[in-house]
């Protein structure tokens, strides 16, 4: 007897719209806020990956992760580099959350001081690869033209070329330097480095480092947002709660409109469970029709975030479900409605 | 298989705003095979109450009701919505169609409620409303409809399971006098042998076409009734709330308490009446059930009389002890 359940929302079409695109928009932001959340995940995959390394050697302790301050002397690279297995080593100075200058702009950046020609030693998407001191390529995020020069700490230094898509803690943007400079940058010219990354594996390591593999080190890095990666989850299940209360205003105020007809439906036969049924479907129908609208707007509201956004598709899989969800939620505000419906009140 | 209705003593108490009302008091009436039955009386008096009743959607206080020797008032259960569905065809007041459905779909709701195929539902439905005139409109909304063409799709809904007994509550009250004839016309017809068609109204016209005429709050005997005098004990009741009312009562000496009877068992104290005083003159006037009781507090002599006897003794006191009625 679902005519009616269908029948009633092309009747009601209009207030029903209403909520879907209200439902909608805020099952979009929910969408968005798991792209911002996966946005972590897939930009530090990208800037490690980038590296094209194995294996990262670090000092061997607690905190051992690219965001942190451990150095050793670049002289292990060499010996990693003569450790069986290895086939390809190279040292990285990374010095987080450096103030760049560009113009009267300044931004914050990731520095990756690499060994030029080799492993992070990035490729550009324009302009030419790194070539000496006192050049940068930097991450177009950082909005610097190529040719012109920027500023970080006390270096200025040349933008010779450009890579897309390299950030890190929620979008801030990689400049790449020479070795050499990062070590000026950070320690004061110093042979010191963060870590060294190796293609094929370390048989051994010099004493107080370890090994670990790409994987490791994105989770490392993103343990560091993960109170940022709750906020945003949390604020993602608000979202699904607000979806939940627009659909069951619109189910409730429906239903009562439709108290008479209820009480009618009741004296003609139907059952109390029947008539749930019936609201229960329509606001399934509508979170569902909420949450296609969400996954088509969602493409377009990329905008509002300055965070690199990567919607992963398991939340567009999971919408559908939550959908469903949603509208069993709010279907129970009107569940009384159709309980305590009279069917004497028919007569009335 | 021809049918009957028995209603014996039929009473239904509402609490209402605090106060029991008894649309129904002690109600009795029997119905023949074939007959058309107009339940009259004006708004108010139970007209809609006794129809829930018949309809098996409301229990009586206390009473019965038998349709063809089954004890209406008894059903529970499957055997209630057996009933309601197979043995009563209802058109509500308002005509009460469900406003999404066309007229055709409105038609086919109770079909489709009691199993029946699409199909199977919608060509009954065809039928019926081919039967009621409705052919044409079959595929619009009520919204679309005129009020006349809206109660007889209500008609044709309440026909489909062809049901022994047909109820409608106030079937003309929304429609002009040109639709009225239309509506009358097939309500008519549908009163023959194997049915019987219970229509309540207010509209005294009706009456012209029905077999029997029910007077849900009978007018007084037209002639006069001399007064007559009435003793009462300490504690006894003249008459109660919600009571027919009859007479106009005058103390003759003793006192009479006036009181209302709240739902819950409660009593409202309202006044004392004492010797010269009257009370229980506005229910008699306005045909209206009394709305409070009256009580003897001593050994108590009153007059009653009816409204034009009062009237005729004591010009100009009426009204003045509306409170009182
Ligand atoms: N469910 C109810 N609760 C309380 N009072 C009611 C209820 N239904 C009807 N009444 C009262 O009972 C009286 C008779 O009502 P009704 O049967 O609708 O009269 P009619 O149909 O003759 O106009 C009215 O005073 C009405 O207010
Ligand atoms: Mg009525």
């Amino acid at each position: 007897m679902f005519e009616i359940t269908f029948a009633d929302l092309r009747y009601r079409y209009r207030q029903f719209l209403i909520a879907v695109i209200g439902a909608g928009l805020v099952l979009a932001m929910a969408l968005l806020l798991s792209g911002l959340a996966g946005g972590f995940t897939a930009e530090i995959d990208r800037t490690v990956g980038g590296v094209g390394a194995q294996w990262w050697v670090l000092p061997d302790n607690a905190h051992s992760s690219i965001t942190g301050s451990e150095v050793f002397p670049q002289s292990d690279a060499a010996v990693i580099a003569r450790s069986p297995g290895v086939t390809r080593a190279a040292p990285l100075v990374i010095v987080l959350q450096q103030v760049a200058r560009i113009g009267s702009q300044t931004s914050n950046v990731e520095v990756f001081g690499v060994q030029i020609g080799n492993l992070g030693d990035p490729a550009v998407t324009a302009g030419r690869p790194l070539s000496g001191a006192g050049q940068v390529v930097t991450d177009t995020g950082v909005g610097a033209a190529l040719g012109t020069t920027i500023t970080v700490g006390a270096m200025s230094l040349r933008v010779v070329g450009e890579v897309t898509d390299r950030s890190m803690l929620g979008g801030f943007p990689v400049v790449y330097m020479s070795l050499h400079d990062a070590q000026a940058l950070a320690f004061g010219g110093r042979p010191l480095i963060t870590e060294v990354v190796t293609r094929g594996t370390p048989a051994t390591l010099p004493p107080g480092l370890a090994a670990s593999g790409n994987q490791a080190i994105e989770q490392s890095v993103l343990t560091n947002l993960s109170g940022a990666i709750s906020s945003i989850n949390n604020s993602k299940i608000m979202m699904w709660v607000v979806a939940a209360m627009i659909v069951a205003a619109l189910l409730y105020v429906s239903a009562l409109q439709r108290v008479r007809d209820f009480a009618v439906l009741k004296a003609l036969g139907s059952s109390s469970l029947a008539l749930f049924v019936g609201l229960a479907l329509q606001a399934v129908i509508v979170a569902l029709a909420a949450a296609v609208f969400a996954m088509i707007i969602s493409n377009f509201m990329f905008g509002l975030f300055k965070q690199p956004v990567a919607i992963p598709a398991s939340a567009f899989a999971t919408l559908p479900a939550i959908a469903v969800v949603v509208g069993l939620i709010a279907s129970l505000v009107a569940l009384r409605r159709a309980t305590g419906a009279d069917p004497a009140a028919a007569f009335g | 298989m021809p049918v009957s209705l028995s209603i014996k003593s039929l009473t239904v108490e509402f609490t209402s705003g605090g106060y029991k009302i008894r649309p129904l008091n002690g109600f009795s009436c029997d119905g023949d095979d074939g007959q058309l039955m107009v339940l009259l009386g004006p708004s108010g008096c139970g007209k809609t109450t006794l129809l829930s009743c018949l309809a098996g959607l409301l229990t009586p206080t206390s009473g019965s009701i038998h349709f063809n020797d089954e004890e209406i008032t008894g059903l529970r259960g499957r055997a209630l919505a057996t009933y309601r569905r197979h043995t009563v065809g209802v058109v509500f007041q308002a005509f009460n169609l469900i406003p999404s459905l066309s007229a055709r779909s409105n038609v086919m709701v109770p079909l489709r409620l009691a199993g029946a195929s699409r199909k199977a539902a919608r060509e009954r439905a065809t039928t019926l409303l081919a039967q009621v005139g409705l052919s044409e409109r079959a595929n619009y909304r009520p919204g679309q409809l005129s009020g006349g063409q809206q109660q007889r799709a209500a008609i044709a809904r309440a026909l489909v399971h062809d049901p022994p007994l047909v109820l409608a509550d106030e079937p003309t009250a929304h429609l002009d006098y040109v639709q009225v004839e239309g509506v009358l016309r097939l309500l008519r017809d549908l009163a023959r042998p194997g049915r019987m068609v219970v229509v309540a109204t207010h509209d005294e016209r009706i009456t012209q076409l029905a077999d029997k005429v029910v007077e849900l709050t009978p007018h007084l005997p037209a002639e006069q009734r001399e007064p007559r005098e009435v003793t009462l004990g300490e504690g006894q009741f003249v008459f109660r709330q919600g009571d027919p009312s009859d007479l106009v009562y005058v103390v003759q000496s003793g006192e009479v308490e006036i009181l209302r009877e709240m739902g819950d068992g409660a009593e409202e104290h309202v006044t004392v009446i004492g010797p010269g005083g009257y009370f229980g003159e506005l229910g008699p006037m306005l045909n209206l059930p009394r709305s409070a009781s009256a009580r003897a507090l001593s050994a108590t002599v009153l007059t009653g009389c009816s409204v034009q006897e009062f009237r005729s003794q004591r010009p100009g006191h009426l009204g003045q002890a509306a409170a009182q009625s």
